[in-house]
C-alpha cells in the first residue's frame, strides 16, 4: 500500500505539530478548530509552514492534489474544460475526456459544475486533480458537499475509486462516518497528533475522551476504578480492567449509542450492569431510532427499527438497558481533559 | 441641430472614452493591490483616490489648472502647458472618475473566490495562465461595467472641466458646459433637444450596466 511519512510545523493560524503516517486512503479527524484545514493547506505550500515532504516549494512545484471544501471547480468552464486546465498540449480535451472516463463521468463532460451533483462535481474535481500527476491527494472535508442520504454511498465510491488510483490520499474530516472507509486512521488534537492507526483499532480504543468523542462515542462518564469495574456518577458498572488502572484512580468510560442494549423482558436478565430509567425521547434518524434514556446515568441510544418494533419501544416507557463490559470502554482519566 | 453641439457632444464622447480607457489599463492593477495586497499608508492612499468623490469638483479643478497651467510644475518639467487643451481634459477625466471605477473594480476582483485562485496555483499553472484563463473571464463583467460607470459619469461632468478647460467651442466646450451656455443665452429650445441627447445616451450607458451585473451575478452565483 502507498505509504507516505508527514511530518509538518506550522505557527499560524493554528500552532500545529503534525507527524503521522499517510497509508492508503487515510482520513485524518480533528474537531473544527483543530487546524485540518491549515494543515492540507500547508501540504499544498498554500501556507508558510516546514516540513517534509514538499517543503519549501512553492504550490505550482508541489505534485500534490488539492481538493477543498467547496472543490472550487471553475464556474464558467465545463467539466473536461476544468479538467483540461492544468494540461498542455494538442491533445488536452482527448486526456481529459479519458480522465473523466476513469472517474465514470464522461458522459457530463460538457456541463458546468452548476448542473452537477454534490458526488459529481467531486469527481470532476478529483479528475482535475489527478490530471496534475500528483503523489498526494488531499482532500477538505469530503462530506460537507454531499446530499445525507446519498452521502455514505458516494463516499464509498471515491474511496473504492482513489485506491484504484493507487495514490495516498489524507483526507481530512470531522465525521466518524469518514473512518469506516479508511485504511489508516489517524487524530489530530491540541495541535498534535493524539492517535493513529488501522481504523478498527483506532475506533474501538481512543486514548483519550476527547478522542472518544470525535470517533462517535456519545456517552461518556467521568469514572473512579473499582474492584472488578469503575463507578461512574454513583453507579457500579463491571468490567475487566486494563493494566494501567489502579483502584481509586480518575479514567472516563465511554459506550457508542449503538451498543447500549435494551433488555428484552421476555429472556432471562443479564448478569451485570442492568440500568432501570424511563425513555425519555425517541426519535427516527433514517433507518435507526435515536433515543434518550434517563436512569441512574444518562445515555444516548440508536437502534435498529426491528428492535424499536419487537418492544413496542415508544417515549414515555420505563426500560432497563445493560451496558456489556466488552463495549466499555476505558480511557486514562486526564487533569485538563474539558468536556 | 446646431453643429457646435455635435463638436461638444463628440468632444465629451472622445474623452470619456479614453479617460475610461486609461482607467481600466492603470485602474485595474490599482485596484487589484487595494484589494489583495497590504503595505504600509494603504489607507491614506485610498484616501486620496477616493478624495475625487467628496471635493467640490470646482476644487479639484482649480488645482489641476494650477498644476497644468503655463507656470505650473507640469509645464516646467515638460515643457508644455495642458490646461485649456484635450489632453488636461483627459487627464481631469482620469481623476474624477478613479474613485467610481476603483471601488468597482474592487468589488469585481473581492467577489472573485480566493480558493479558485489558491487551487488554480497548485495545478502546477503558471500565474499568467491563472489571469488569462481563471481571473480575466470572471472579472470581465466587472470591469466592463465599473468602465462603462466611470464613461457615463465623465460625460456629465462640469465643474473640473470648466476649471481645466474653460469653455472653448469646437476645442474644449465639452457638452455639458455647452448647454449651460445654451441656457445662459435663453435658447430653451435647443437646449430641451441636447439634454434629451444626453438623457437617452445616459439611460443607455446604465442599461447596459445593469444588464451586466446581471450576468455577473450569475456568474458568481455559479461559484459557491
Amino acid at each position: 500500500m502507498a505509504l507516505l511519512e508527514v511530518h509538518y510545523q506550522l505557527n499560524r493560524p493554528v500552532r500545529l505539530e503534525a507527524r503521522f503516517q499517510v497509508r492508503g486512503f487515510t482520513v485524518l479527524l480533528g474537531q473544527s478548530g483543530a487546524g485540518k484545514t491549515s494543515l492540507l493547506k500547508a501540504l499544498a505550500g498554500l501556507l508558510p509552514a516546514e516540513g517534509t515532504p514538499f517543503g519549501g516549494l512553492p504550490p505550482e512545484r508541489r505534485p500534490v492534489g488539492y481538493l477543498p471544501q467547496d472543490l472550487a471547480l471553475f464556474p464558467h468552464m465545463t467539466a473536461w474544460e476544468n479538467v483540461a486546465f492544468p494540461l498542455k498540449g494538442r491533445d488536452r480535451k482527448a486526456r481529459a475526456l479519458a480522465l473523466l472516463g476513469r472517474v465514470g463521468l464522461l458522459e457530463e463532460a460538457h456541463k458546468r459544475p452548476g448542473e452537477l451533483s454534490g458526488g459529481q462535481r467531486q469527481r470532476v474535481a478529483l479528475a482535475r486533480a489527478l490530471a496534475r500527476k500528483p503523489e498526494l491527494l488531499l482532500l477538505d472535508e469530503p462530506t460537507s458537499a454531499l446530499d445525507p442520504l446519498t452521502k455514505h454511498q458516494v463516499l464509498a465510491e471515491l474511496a473504492a475509486l482513489i485506491r484504484k488510483e493507487g495514490l495516498p490520499t489524507l483526507a481530512v474530516s470531522h465525521d466518524p462516518e469518514l473512518a469506516g472507509l479508511a485504511d489508516w486512521l489517524v487524530v489530530l488534537e491540541g495541535g498534535r497528533i493524539l492517535q493513529e492507526g488501522p481504523p478498527e483499532e483506532v475506533l474501538a480504543a481512543p486514548r483519550t475522551a476527547s478522542a472518544a468523542r470525535l470517533l462517535g462515542f456519545e456517552n461518556l462518564f467521568p469514572a473512579r476504578v473499582v474492584e472488578g469495574g469503575v463507578e461512574a456518577e454513583g453507579v457500579r458498572l463491571r468490567l475487566p480492567l486494563p493494566p494501567w488502572a489502579r483502584p481509586g484512580g480518575r479514567v472516563y468510560v465511554g459506550v457508542r449509542a449503538a451498543e447500549v442494549i435494551v433488555v428484552r423482558e421476555d429472556r432471562p436478565p443479564p448478569p451485570e450492569n442492568v440500568l432501570e430509567g424511563l425513555l425519555e425521547s425517541l426519535y427516527p434518524q433514517g433507518l435507526a431510532y435515536r433515543g434518550r434514556f434517563q436512569g441512574p446515568l444518562a445515555l444516548t441510544l440508536l437502534l435498529p427499527r426491528h428492535v424499536q418494533a419487537r418492544l413496542h419501544l415508544a417515549p414515555g416507557r420505563r426500560i432497563k438497558v445493560v451496558l456489556k463490559p466488552r463495549y466499555l470502554h476505558l480511557m486514562p482519566g486526564e487533569a485538563k481533559e474539558g468536556l | 441641430m446646431d453643429p457646435l453641439f455635435w463638436d461638444a457632444l463628440f468632444l465629451s464622447l472622445r474623452v470619456a472614452a479614453l479617460a475610461s480607457g486609461i482607467l481600466l489599463l492603470a485602474g485595474a492593477p490599482l485596484a487589484w493591490l487595494l484589494a489583495f495586497r497590504r503595505f504600509p499608508v494603504k489607507a491614506l492612499l485610498e484616501a486620496v483616490f477616493l478624495l475625487p468623490l467628496v471635493l467640490p469638483p470646482t476644487v479639484l479643478g482649480f488645482y489641476l489648472l494650477l498644476f497644468l497651467g503655463p507656470e505650473g510644475p507640469w509645464a516646467r518639467l515638460f515643457g508644455a502647458s495642458w490646461a485649456f487643451r484635450f489632453e488636461g481634459l483627459v487627464l481631469a477625466s482620469v481623476l474624477f472618475s478613479l474613485p467610481f471605477a476603483l471601488t468597482a473594480y474592487r468589488e469585481a476582483f473581492l467577489a472573485l473566490d480566493p480558493n479558485l485562485l489558491e487551487v488554480a496555483r497548485t495545478l502546477g499553472v503558471p500565474r499568467h495562465r491563472i489571469l488569462a484563463r481563471v481571473v480575466l473571464p470572471l472579472v470581465w463583467p466587472g470591469l466592463l461595467s465599473g468602465t462603462l460607470l466611470a464613461f457615463a459619469h465623465t460625460l456629465g461632468e462640469f465643474g473640473v472641466v470648466l476649471m481645466v478647460g474653460g469653455s472653448i467651442p469646437g476645442k474644449t466646450q465639452m457638452v455639458s458646459i455647452y448647454l449651460y451656455d445654451l441656457v445662459q443665452a435663453l435658447r430653451f429650445a435647443e437646449a430641451v433637444r441636447a439634454s434629451l441627447v444626453l438623457l437617452g445616451l445616459s439611460l443607455f450607458l446604465l442599461a447596459l450596466v445593469r444588464a451586466l451585473e446581471g450576468r455577473w451575478r450569475s456568474w458568481r452565483s455559479t461559484t459557491s
